[in-house]
């Protein structure tokens, strides 16, 4: 699929954008809900190619170490800090996000504990079976792409008893904070890409609300520069003909219905809760957490943990702002001044997807 | 974080634990998601687990209707 990133499709689609928008209300304004559709963007230099050709981006809530509130970030450091003989492991990106007690890579943990990355929720599994004598966390983060691999890992250790293991759950869902966004006084957004690995999973119809109830279209989206922009054009034509629908442009990857495999083991699994999100604050439905039946899986049950919302961002950080879309990163007043890649301020700064982090790297004004 | 990223896969096991390449590397992978997998097919792969299958034929008619769209954009540069 070379050719969706070829220079010449790249200017051939984007000329024809460029042609449509006359015939708009412009500049339209479109979210990219997922990150990594943000650093793609971002890499290619479309945010400013496309912000001459009419449509101008936002970057919504699709970075799950970023939207994930401080506190569970603390939850899990005061697990290692607390306790003697605990491994807690989890994704690269979440060990650097700042709070007021530090990171989790720069906390002391207790003795006998200590911290491990791994890149799969199975390799977290693997040091439990290794390690019959710790107590293993995993710290699991991630939206409907990353949630069946982590509700397979929990399944295997239930089966298996793997005692020493349990989940300590940052799972968000989806389509719960887009209904929130476009039922915001101040929402602007005139069409979505969807994320096209959460839909690979979840398919097209849990975004069919957004232009039903709400008349916005949308577009499920592929990784390539050639898959944003296409499906761009797709939104621009929905605008045009005023018939707003769930397009799929990726549909090589994503089938109607997405993947019922993994709904069902996500379904078998977990249930659904009100969560907390950095930003947008409680939505109703939108997070999980394991059923009861496999309470003593869930590390905060297992551990009593107290996991209470409270809203200490870090003095300065406006990456609440930036998850709804309010500011530009570059509007934050710590921006690439205290706070940089080396030594962020925020999760936004820290995460490969994150929204401050894609504009410190390319930029993110003309 | 959703980052998937395509790859031919290399073998299956009857517990569908299997291996895929990646730009030229054999990688462990978990094909429990997918309810048909075999050697050849194209995934995607996200955290160690295959997520979906991808669909040639789709993936034709993509490069089909790109080739449209950069041909018809070509044609109206020409006529001008
Ligand atoms: S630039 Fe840094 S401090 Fe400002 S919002 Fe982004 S992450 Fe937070």
């Amino acid at each position: 699929m070379r050719e969706l990133r070829n220079k010449n499709v790249i200017k051939g689609l984007l000329s024809d954008i460029r042609e449509r928008a006359p015939s708009l209300p412009g500049p339209l304004k479109i979210m990219e809900v997922c990150g990594t559709h943000t650093m793609v963007i971002h890499r290619y230099g479309l945010k400013k190619m496309l912000s001459r050709a009419g449509i101008s981006m936002l970057s919504g809530p699709g970075c799950p170490v970023c939207i994930t509130p401080n506190e569970i970030h603390e939850a899990a450091i005061d697990l290692i800090t607390e306790n003697e003989n605990f491994i807690l492991t989890t994704f690269g990106d979440m060990t650097r996000v700042p709070t007021s007690k530090g990171s989790i890579q720069t906390t002391v943990p207790k003795k006998g504990s200590q911290v491990k990355i791994v890149y799969s929720p199975f390799d977290a599994l693997n040091i439990a079976k290794k390690n019959p004598k710790k107590d293993v966390v995993f710290f699991g983060v991630g939206f409907e792409t990353t949630i069946p691999s982590i509700a397979v890992t929990v399944k295997y250790a239930v089966q298996n008893h793997l005692n020493n293991f349990s989940l300590l759950s940052a799972l968000w869902l989806i389509p719960p904070p887009l209904k929130t966004i476009v039922e915001s006084k101040d929402n602007r957004i005139q069409g979505f890409l969807y994320p096209g690995h959460v839909s690979a999973i979840i398919g097209e119809k849990p975004f069919q609300f957004i232009p039903e109830h709400y008349s916005i279209p949308g577009a499920i989206t592929g990784f390539e520069p050639g898959d944003i922009l296409m499906s761009l054009l797709s939104i621009q034509n929905q605008i045009i003909n005023s018939n707003p629908i769930v397009d799929n442009t990726y549909n090589r990857v994503v089938r109607p219905n997405g993947n019922p495999s993994a709904v069902a083991v996500m379904a078998e699994m977990f249930q659904k809760k009100d969560s907390h999100w950095r930003g947008l604050g409680y939505i109703t439905g939108s997070g999980l957490k394991l059923k009861h039946e496999y309470k003593d899986f869930d590390s905060e049950y297992k551990y009593k943990m107290k996991i209470e919302a409270h809203s200490h961002d870090l003095p300065g950080c406006r990456c609440g702002d930036v998850l709804q879309g309010k500011i530009l990163p570059s509007e934050c007043p710590l921006f690439s001044k205290g706070c940089t890649p080396d030594s962020p301020q925020g999760p936004c700064m820290v995460s490969y997807e994150g929204a401050c982090l894609a504009s410190f790297k390319y930029g993110d004004k003309d | 974080m959703c980052l998937g990223i395509p790859a031919k896969v290399i073998s299956v096991d009857e517990n569908k634990q299997g291996k895929i390449d990646y730009l030229g590397t054999r990688v462990k992978t978990n094909f429990v998601l997918l309810e048909d997998v075999k050697p050849e097919d194209w995934v995607i792969v996200h955290a160690g687990f295959a997520i979906s299958k991808l669909n040639e034929q789709e993936a034709k008619e993509t490069l089909e209707l790109i080739r449209e769209y950069t041909e018809f954009s070509e044609n109206i540069k020409e006529q001008r």
